[in-house]
């Protein structure tokens, strides 16, 4: 057979295979509505993270219309979620013990009142807090000092000589979904490329379907790269849900390529398929498969950033992760995504995805049995 | 006729120390069908695939055609067809998808309709494997098998775990195959089976070729021999009753 009669049977085994994931209702379910699932989840835990707000009790001990107009002002407010419960100290000392609620605001009797000689009203507002969220006590102080400031101003008191001012930029920032969507891609990619095909080649293999295949000239090259055609396609066709779900539901906004993501993800799909290939491929049977599949995928995950941003962990488990095989993958497709980036930009991900897949193949080639 | 297609000579195979196919010789002539039996163990399998190029050869040499078949397996792999023991295929995949996929590993294009109309499988063009009997299965991996009209056919016990109708049909699909011009290379455990369709037989046991002819030669020797076995005068057996009975119609 010539080069081109070769490249015809793999077109028409990835036509066929890409066929039959239409049929596969299992293959369907892990490929597509499972890395949806997560999506949703991980989505609706991480939509309005973006506010940050304090649980608190307020204790209006004062009569003034003053005190009136700042504690409504406060329940309306976003920063603040003000515990309706809580009416009493006693009962908010109690609530806060519990944790749930961050801290105390008390406006004493006096609050909001003129003094005698002042034509504007005056009062101090104490905040409590407990010793172990000291931290959220001192951040709930600084917030509703600058909320007085404005107050201050508006009351016509002139300005203190010095002042800290902060403005907050919105230009291109990250949310925390745009890390965990980029997490969330890495992990469809890992399902459908590895965990597909730790589980179907040990089945083939056990059927003989691989062996019979054996006895016909085809060569290995050309069922991987059938297998890696077909895959491309069903992973596209998985990550464009995801990115639609994400789109539609999330508040994802693409600022990048279609495209360069497009083509980042399927150089993803083939390098991270190897994997599968490798492990699938050089497994007797599931009982070799499934623990050394788990060995390799579920640190890979979390050691990577899929379900959490890697810049959380430690400098120096940072300086190891960023060499896994999934870690370019995820921030290629962050950068590519959220930041804008071209894949000019990305070159030291594509670089690494490329070395891996040099690698992995070569591995997988070598440990690859038909039966 | 005479010609011969398939060569092995002094084929050995060790597993563990023990020569599970013990130095054996034997021809197959283009055109015939040529029956390995034996017993369970007695390495007809091997050897099968020893010449399939699915096991390595650890010892003489196979030439199928004139191409040895430990030096260019890939050739050999083109001009054999082989129906494996337990005919599997991936599901949810039609019949005719699954003619397409054996033809493009081939490298071939066929009409997937005729290849099963000629296994009598026409009307199940659009359907999955899974939905199939055990006989259809079976007529299924033979149409899948001479996709590109290989010059010798493998067949490994095909008639295994087939209600008797299944088992006539299947013979006659065989006699159809070798009638094509296919050379036909079959093992089996039943004897009547092998004296009714082969025109030579070769019995192994414990790696060996104990006995290699025509099965009429074979009973003959046997006969010269001075067997004898209680003489029967009934001119039929169950298996005729059976048929007799029940029709020589396929069922499902």
């Amino acid at each position: 057979m010539n080069i081109k009669q070769q490249l015809r049977t793999v077109l028409i085994f990835t036509k066929l295979s890409t066929r039959r994931f239409f049929r596969d209702r299992l293959a369907q379910f892990f490929g597509i509505l499972f890395p949806l699932i997560f999506l949703v989840v991980f989505g609706s835990l991480n939509s309005g993270s973006n506010n940050v707000s304090f649980n608190v009790a307020v204790l209006n001990e004062s009569n003034t219309e003053f005190s009136k107009t700042l504690v409504k002002q406060l329940k309306d407010g976003k920063v603040f979620k003000v515990d309706k419960q809580a009416t009493t100290l006693a009962k908010a000392k109690d609530k806060m013990s519990k944790n749930q609620i961050d801290g105390i605001i008390v406006l004493p009797k006096d609050f909001g009142a003129l003094k005698p000689g002042q034509s504007y009203p005056s009062g101090q507002a104490q905040i409590l807090y407990n010793q172990s969220s000291s931290g959220t006590g001192q951040t709930l102080t600084s917030v509703l000092e600058g909320n007085f400031k404005q107050l201050n101003a508006r009351s016509g008191v002139p300005a203190p000589p010095f002042s800290v001012a902060g403005k907050q930029l919105n230009e291109n920032s990250l949310s925390a979904f745009d890390y965990t969507f980029a997490g969330l891609l890495g992990f469809s990619i890992v399902g459908l490329g590895i965990f597909g095909p730790i589980n179907v080649f040990p089945e083939l293999k056990k059927q003989g379907i691989l062996r019979r295949l054996r006895t016909t000239p085809i060569k290995t090259w050309q069922y991987f790269l059938a297998t890696m055609f077909s895959q491309a396609a069903t992973g596209l066709i998985s990550i464009a849900i995801q990115f639609a779900v994400a789109i539609q539901f999330f508040h994802l906004h693409v600022a990048g390529n279609y495209f360069e993501i497009i083509l980042f993800t399927i150089f993803s799909i083939f390098m991270i398929l190897g994997i599968g290939l490798a492990i699938g491929g050089w497994a007797k049977n599931e009982r070799q498969a499934a623990p050394l599949g788990n060995i390799i995928v579920f640190p890979m995950l979390f050691l990577s950033g899929t379900f959490f941003p890697r810049f959380l962990m430690p400098e120096w488990l940072q300086n190891v992760s960023m060499f896994l095989p999934l870690t370019p993958v995820i921030d290629g497709l962050r950068l590519l995504t959220t930041e804008g980036k071209h894949l000019v930009d990305i070159a030291p991900q594509l670089g690494l995805v490329g070395l891996w897949m040099i690698v992995i193949y070569a591995v997988a080639f070598r440990v690859f049995k038909w039966e | 006729m005479s010609e011969i297609i398939l060569k092995v000579k002094d084929l050995r195979k060790i597993y563990d120390d023990k020569a599970v196919v013990n130095d054996i010789s034997f021809e197959v002539k283009k055109g015939e069908i040529f029956g390995i039996l034996g017993p369970n163990g007695a390495g007809k399998t091997t050897t099968l695939e020893m010449i399939e190029t699915l096991r390595e050869i650890d010892g003489g040499s196979i030439t199928i055609d004139g191409i040895d078949v430990a030096r260019e397996p890939n050739k050999v792999k083109g001009i054999i067809g082989v129906q494996p023991q337990t005919p599997a295929f991936q599901d949810k995949q039609k019949l005719s998808e699954i003619i397409e996929m054996f033809a493009a590993a081939y490298g071939v294009k066929v009409n997937a309709k005729e290849l099963l109309d000629d296994v009598q499988l026409g009307d199940k063009i659009n359907s999955y494997p899974e939905n199939l009997s055990g006989g259809q299965r079976q007529r299924m991996s033979i149409a899948a098998a001479l996709v590109h009209d290989p010059t010798v056919f493998f067949l490994d016990e095909p008639t295994t775990g087939l209600d008797p109708q299944a088992r006539r049909n299947l013979w006659d699909l065989i006699r159809h195959v070798r009638d094509k011009g296919v050379t036909v290379i079959m093992t089996t455990h039943y004897l009547d089976e092998a004296e009714l369709l082969c025109d030579r037989v070769a019995i192994m046991d414990s790696g060996k070729i104990i006995a290699l002819d025509t099965p009429n030669n074979l009973i003959k020797q046997l006969l010269k021999r001075g067997f004898s076995k209680e003489q029967k005068v009934e001119q039929a057996n169950l298996d005729d009753v059976f048929i007799d009975l029940t029709g020589k119609a396929l069922r499902n």
